[in-house]
């Protein structure tokens, strides 16, 4: 890895979670290695990584439903590491909402508090503004079984939420949504989350849920994070050609370092004069973001080459070209179809143009 | 379930259907129509009486009988449904190739001729010295039953995410109390679907019944296999009417009773296979 991962969010107070070089080893394998990890308290934190990246064993650790192999697990400042589950101030979302299909929506939602042995008046008045929260506020008799997707998400949320946890852990709770209510709970969860003030740990395979939702992101990859930032720092700023692959679409080039600039072919050389730490002659990759390239309205500052272009394909906001630069080098252009455009000024494949980009655009992996 | 829709009268399968359940049910229901017969006669019905069911009240040897086999039901379903839960609870969490193995040892009572199950609990019995009684029956139906009971029980355990109770764990609850008041108030439809059909099993179930039972009282279906050996009296048609009554009720109780505690969803349906 290039840096280290800023996992150390700015200070103040102590944070909500704490790791501390957690490690499983599942049968050999080892699953989360040695993480190292501060979530402040309040924060929409997102663990991001695809599957089997150990996102989702190390949630289950500090939920404590998986024994880490070594490390420690701090909650709120407290080695929880051997507490048990029931002893410990965090609470799950669980990917299937686990809801218990025996008890109506109220008996769910109150579960906890009832465990915690709160009288009955206040438990349900807790149990009815937290119905209202998440605007459920009718259908507290009801069983689980009777209600929508994602209704039985909220209930899954209210139940946990109820119990006021220094931590909130959410294992892909909206994996099981269709796409439009995905959209809309997304918009949701982070406006209660802000309401209520409790610090959300989220683990996610999509990208787009992360970036749209968090505060920060950890992008996980072999059971090691490989970048920790807000989601303009990971998106704009990857540090290593995992997160540049993984978030959005990059094209990826890989070259070597000469005199401040990067060579990916005999007579293509990018320039990218902030880049420190590479001797001359390491082999290093460029990553551009497509919707960064401009294929018209070029100006001088920019780095601009010239290309043929290969196809272009219409999706409806955008279009996508591919423009072939050599031919064994070719990368997508992403163009929005802006008012002022006709479709005859588009272009079509074999027509002769220029990109460009600019400078500040051009990410260095190493 | 399915609604698919038929495009012409199927006349064939409804005929087949209707030979089915009459070749089904019309010997049942000559049962039930004889036990109401005025004569002794099986094959002539001459006018309506209860004469045999008064036969029946003070036939002290065939009450004593279907006593002890509600009896033996009874503490078998129970026994059973406790070994038989905790069998299948066990099962869930031994996820390897030896718990492949063990689910189908315990599956052998289902494949094994009941004949040899009855003969050879009649030897343990008899070779560790315990005298036959409707303690053996006990015994020996519980061993039966297990199987029947896990299977039903591990079907709905399936269909249960680990996460549930990971969940009742998650919000306060210890192991034990995450089982008492979330695991096992989840499985009640199982539970009861499980009770109910090895109750029916237990009650009327012969072969066992005959190698393990003692002189006195002895099970129902044993006794009125004894007695038909000196005739078919209509007291064991009445008997049997009486029985067909009380088994027809538990299976519509068993289907309304969880509706109207508005579970919505009927142990019977774990069996019949309807609804989820």
């Amino acid at each position: 890895m290039s840096s280290a991962p800023s996992t150390t969010p700015p200070a103040n107070g102590t944070p909500s979670v704490s790791l501390r070089s957690l490690t499983k080893v599942f049968g050999g394998s080892t699953v989360v290695d040695a993480l190292d990890l501060d979530i402040e308290s309040g924060e929409f934190f997102s663990l991001l990584g695809p599957s089997g990246c150990g996102k989702t064993t190390t949630l289950r650790m500090i939920a404590g439903f998986s024994d880490p192999t070594s490390g420690t697990i701090l909650v709120g400042g407290e080695d929880v590491t051997s507490t048990p589950p029931h002893q410990r101030d965090v609470n799950t979302v669980f990917q299937s909402y686990a809801l218990f299909e025996h008890l109506d929506v109220r008996g769910n939602v109150g579960f906890g508090l009832r465990r915690r042995g709160l009288d009955k008046a206040t438990l349900n008045r807790r149990v009815s503004e937290m119905l209202e929260l998440v605007e459920l506020g009718d259908r507290g008799k009801e069983r689980p079984s009777r209600l929508s997707g994602g209704q039985r998400q909220r209930v899954a949320l209210a139940r946990a939420l109820i119990n006021e946890p220094k931590v909130l852990l959410l294992d892909e709770p909206l994996a099981a949504l269709d796409l439009k209510l995905r959209h809309a709970m997304q918009a949701e969860l982070k406006s209660i989350q802000r309401e209520v003030g409790i610090t959300f740990l989220f683990v996610t395979h999509d990208q787009d849920e992360a970036l749209s939702m968090s505060d920060r992101v950890a992008i996980m990859n072999g059971g090691v994070i490989e970048q920790c930032g807000t989601p303009e720092d990971v998106y704009e700023r990857p540090t290593s050609v995992f997160a540049a692959g993984f978030i959005g679409t990059s094209n990826l080039m890989s070259g070597t370092w000469s005199h401040g600039a990067v060579a990916i072919s005999a007579d293509i050389s990018i320039p990218a004069p902030g880049h420190q730490g590479s001797a001359e002659g390491d082999a290093v990759s460029v990553a551009v973001r497509p919707e960064k390239i401009w294929l018209s309205e070029l100006t001088p500052e920019m780095f601009r080459v010239p290309g043929t272009i290969v196809s272009t394909t219409y999706h409806g906001a955008t279009t996508r070209y591919l423009v072939a630069l050599t031919p064994d080098l070719t990368l997508a252009v992403l163009e929005q179809n802006l008012p002022r455009m006709r479709a005859e000024e588009r272009w079509d494949p074999g027509d002769r143009v220029e990109i460009g980009w600019l400078p500040e655009h051009t990410v260095v992996l190493t | 379930m399915g609604q698919r829709k038929l495009e012409r009268k199927p006349v064939f399968a409804v005929v087949v259907t209707v030979l089915f359940f009459a070749w089904l049910y019309l010997p049942i229901l000559a049962v039930a129509l004889f036990s109401f017969n005025d004569k002794k006669s099986l094959s002539t019905f001459s006018g309506f009486s209860l004469r045999w069911y008064d036969d029946l009240i003070h036939n002290s040897a065939l009450l004593d009988s279907l006593v002890a086999s509600l009896e033996i039901a009874s503490v078998a379903t129970v026994g059973s449904l406790v070994l038989g839960t905790m069998l299948a609870l066990g099962l869930e969490r031994v996820r390897s190739r030896k718990g492949r193995v063990i689910g189908a040892v315990t599956l052998l009572p289902l494949v094994t001729p009941e004949i040899v199950t009855g003969v050879a609990a009649l030897l343990l019995f008899t070779g560790v010295g315990l005298k036959l009684s409707m303690t053996t029956v006990i015994l020996a139906e519980v061993t039966f039953s297990i199987a029947y009971v896990t299977v039903i029980v591990r079907g709905r355990l399936a269909g249960i995410s680990i996460e549930v109770e990971e969940a009742a764990r998650d919000l306060g609850c210890t192991p034990f109390q995450a089982m008492r008041l979330v695991t096992l108030p989840t499985l009640v439809p199982a539970l009861v679907g499980a009770g109910l059909l090895v109750f029916a099993l237990v009650f009327d179930d012969f072969v066992l019944a005959f190698f393990t039972t003692g002189v006195d009282p002895q099970p129902l279906p044993v006794r009125v296999y004894s007695s038909i050996r000196f005739g078919v009296s209509p007291a064991i048609n009445a008997i049997g009417t009486l029985m067909l009554l009380g088994s027809a009720l538990l299976i519509v109780a068993a289907l309304a009773v969880p509706r109207w505690i508005g579970r919505g969803t009927s142990s019977l349906d774990l069996i019949t296979g309807g609804q989820k």
